[in-house]
């Protein structure tokens, strides 16, 4: 199957390009197969195999609190969620290998630490609150995102993320009944959610990345559609919904500059410690090398269970072809 | 109910219930670190039935005494857990890991299919709803089985090392617990010989056509329900930890 | 080199009377494995009746674009080991609303050539416009069990799944439904 990915030195480069971009401006979904500027393609990749490595490597922080679990229906619903976030990578992979791309390859990126995931799973899981808060802030904000990139122009992108914001809105909500419980429960449950929600409130407004100003790829993605808001909008969003519901709970944001803005309807943040996320980014945080290191060590140790199944299947085949 | 039969019941649910919660605990071990995606998402699976089973039992039990099941699975003692010891090992390895289910799978899907027509009705139910499921990890384990065992040479070794361990500690699975003799007396679970048979000739079948030899010499066979492995305490110690950890909670 | 074993694209039926949708797809090693794979993936939740499964490479598709522009030729049959003639399932797109799913299956034809087969079927099914077409061997889709026991153990236990649904949470965040508006997939209920 001829595939097209254009580059600018094509002879008939711009007149495509004008064709593609007046189709995503009519609503369209750009299918693998179709013309695609090359570039169009390698934004897609970056950004939907970064996006299925958060689910994979987000699976981490809280699948280690399964075990931990304080009840059983807590622990099923963690499951669950955890069991959602595999399967969201699996999505993702998908997609992006629509677009060419193996998923070896995407693992060998991931694993060799030359791809990023998101950073916010760089911190650690340090009491049962977190996986609520993970669930109502984390999940939360990507949310947001998701809902944003449901929209989006790349079918298969678009496919996946509508298959997964309708699953993932049952995390936000489960953790988000967590943490309200805790807010009303005994002085120590109180306080673990007051712990928590201080400990991942920044970080989250951190997952939408760079503000606007110091996002270069931004302005391509939105005229592509791959994107249809900025990272400022999406963080807004988030902060409007989420800061008067973490007040009205009777609890506190670790934010001494916020504030709600009469005049345009918004919660404003203090300055976000950007020093601090480019040093997570950077391979710098808590658990950065943690994180990789136990993708490495499943990945390795699954080597021989994939070799095996392979190794059957060859064997059945042969055998079929022989009788 | 005569008093005797619902001590019996009790106990037996308990025992029921305790297997599917130590088993989903070892299996949820996985749970982000499976040697491929699909079959991370694919024990998950597993470990969201074993702990739906195991509210099933325990609400059973709850019908009976009132006892509340989160009392029961996260503030009893090692040495009040009624499940068997296969299901305490260390998760291991794949191989360890497929071929338990396999052997806990086959059992339980065996003995539900006897169990169908309990004359206690209640449990009855409650098998139509857990059978369904079952009858899906068996076919996943049976597959697995298959494939591991003649795969590759170090997967089939890998099995067959997981055979020689369990191979006695899953007899266990056919020991009846005290008084379970007037629970089949009344017809209300079935009697384990006739299902320990079935389970032994599709088991060893499944294993042969798999390249597997079952070990001469079956090992340890535990025989009683009150006693565990070394591991029980630690599994407990875990699992229990955030529930013990605010004895003033009442909700989480 | 490492394997993550070759893509199956899965089709799941959410009901009898609606028709096989490709889902997405799995990795798996051969076809019963896919088919054990697809059930584990794609029917966490209801619904689901049925899926089939088949390798990605051997499935023949064309957009709407491709077609006009007359990129017809697919990899000869003989490359991939086909018969023919030869049975093929005809699976199409008609609508760019958002959705989960892609093409839908509409219905078979016999063709020597997959290029044949896209030709009939663009001539058989003409209900609606075509944005992409899937031709797929027949011999080379795996189908579940149709049994009601098989239906029942792979597909309904799900539907008591109820922790995964949102509906399960709902005793709160009624008082900020104003805050959900345009989020989330309404289009998709």
């Amino acid at each position: 199957m001829p595939v097209k990915y254009g580059v600018p030195s094509d002879p008939d480069y711009t007149e495509r390009l004008a064709e593609f971009e007046a189709r995503i401006k009519r609503g369209e979904k750009i299918e693998p197969g179709d013309w695609m500027p090359e570039e169009y393609r390698r934004q897609l990749i970056r950004m939907i195999s970064q996006h299925a490595h958060s689910e994979v490597v987000g699976m981490l922080p809280e699948g280690a609190w399964i075990t931990r679990a304080p009840t059983l229906k807590r622990k099923m619903i963690l499951v669950a969620k955890v069991q959602d976030e595999a399967g969201h990578g699996q999505y993702l992979y998908h997609a992006a290998e629509t677009l060419g791309v193996s998923r070896e390859a995407m693992l060998d990126a991931l694993l060799s630490g030359k791809a990023k995931y998101s950073s916010i799973f760089n911190y650690p899981t340090l009491t049962w609150a977190d996986i609520g808060t993970i669930g109502w802030l984390v999940d939360g904000a990507a949310i947001k995102n998701q809902t944003m990139l449901a929209a989006c122009s790349y079918g298969p992108y678009s496919r996946a993320m509508v298959r997964i914001c309708a699953e993932e809105t049952f995390h936000h909500k489960q953790g988000k009944e967590m943490v309200l419980l805790y807010a009303k429960g005994t002085p120590k449950q109180r306080q673990m959610a007051q712990d928590a929600i201080n400990r991942w409130w920044w970080p989250a407004l951190m997952m939408m990345g760079p503000h606007d100003k110091d996002s270069p790829n931004t302005e391509v993605l939105v005229r592509w559609g791959i994107k249809t808001k900025t990272n400022d909008q999406v963080r807004q969003e988030f902060i409007n919904e989420h800061a008067p519901e973490i007040l009205e709970a009777g609890l506190t944001l670790p934010d001494p500059d916020l504030r709600y803005d009469e005049q345009t309807g918004n919660w404003l943040h203090g300055p976000i410690n950007w020093d601090e996320f480019w040093q997570v980014v950077g391979g710098n945080g808590p658990m950065n090398k943690e994180r990789l290191e136990a993708r490495r060590r499943a990945h390795a140790e699954g080597a021989w269970v994939r070799e095996a199944l392979e190794a059957y299947a060859a064997k059945q085949q042969k055998t079929a072809v022989a009788v | 109910m005569r008093p005797e039969v619902r001590e019996a019941l009790i106990a037996k649910l308990t025992a029921l219930a305790d297997d599917e919660v130590i088993l989903a605990h070892r299996n949820s071990e996985w749970t982000g670190h499976g040697p491929i995606l699909e079959e991370d998402i694919a024990l998950a699976n597993i470990v969201q039935d074993e702990l739906g089973h195991a509210t099933l039992w325990y609400g059973l039990r709850q019908a009976l005494d009132g006892s509340d099941p989160d009392r029961l699975a996260f503030f009893r003692d090692a040495y009040e857990y009624r499940n068997c010891e296969l299901v305490e090992l260390p998760k291991g390895d794949w191989a360890f890991t497929m071929l338990r289910q396999f052997l806990f799978d086959l059992y339980e899907t065996l003995w539900l299919e006897a169990a169908q027509h309990s004359t206690y009705q209640p449990l009855a139910e409650a098998v139509q709803k857990i059978m369904r499921e079952e009858r899906f990890h068996l076919q996943h384990t049976y597959a697995w089985v298959e494939r591991l065992g003649l795969g590759t040479e170090e997967s089939n070794r890998r099995l067959q090392q997981a055979l020689d361990m369990q191979w006695g500690y899953a007899q266990q699975l056919f020991v009846p617990i005290p008084g379970e003799e007037l629970l089949v007396a009344e017809g209300i679970v079935p009697d384990l010989a006739p299902i320990k048979a079935r389970w032994l000739e599709l088991a060893t079948r499944h294993l042969q056509n798999s390249g597997l030899k079952l070990p001469i010499n079956p090992g340890y066979q535990p025989t009683s329900r009150a006693g565990h492995t070394e591991h029980l305490w630690s599994i407990l110690a875990e699992m229990q930890s955030t529930a013990r950890w605010d004895a003033e909670a009442k909700v989480w | 080199m490492d394997t993550q074993w070759p893509r199956w694209e899965v089709f799941k039926q959410d009901t009898p009377s609606k028709p096989h949708q490709a889902v997405g797809s799995v990795h798996a090693a051969d076809p019963q494995h896919a088919l054990l794979t697809a059930r584990n993936i794609f029917a966490r939740r209801p619904q689901a009746v049925s899926m089939w499964v088949a390798r990605a490479d051997d499935i023949f598709s064309w957009t709407k674009e491709e077609i006009a522009e007359g990129q017809l030729k697919a990899e000869s049959h003989e490359a991939r080991g086909l018969q023919h003639p030869a049975k093929y399932l005809a699976f199409r797109k008609t609508s760019h609303k958002r959705s989960m799913t892609f093409v839908d299956y509409v219905g078979e034809v016999e063709a020597t050539t997959p290029e044949e087969a896209l030709r009939k079927a663009q001539a058989t099914f003409t209900d609606a416009e075509a944005l992409a077409w899937w031709l797929v061997p027949a011999a080379r889709v795996f189908k579940s069990d149709p049994s009601p026991q098989t239906i029942e153990s792979w597909f309904a236990p799900a539907k008591d799944k109820t922790y995964k649904q949102q509906q399960y949470y709902a005793t709160i965040g009624a008082h900020v439904s104003k805050h959900k508006v345009g989020r989330g997939v309404e289009d998709e209920a």
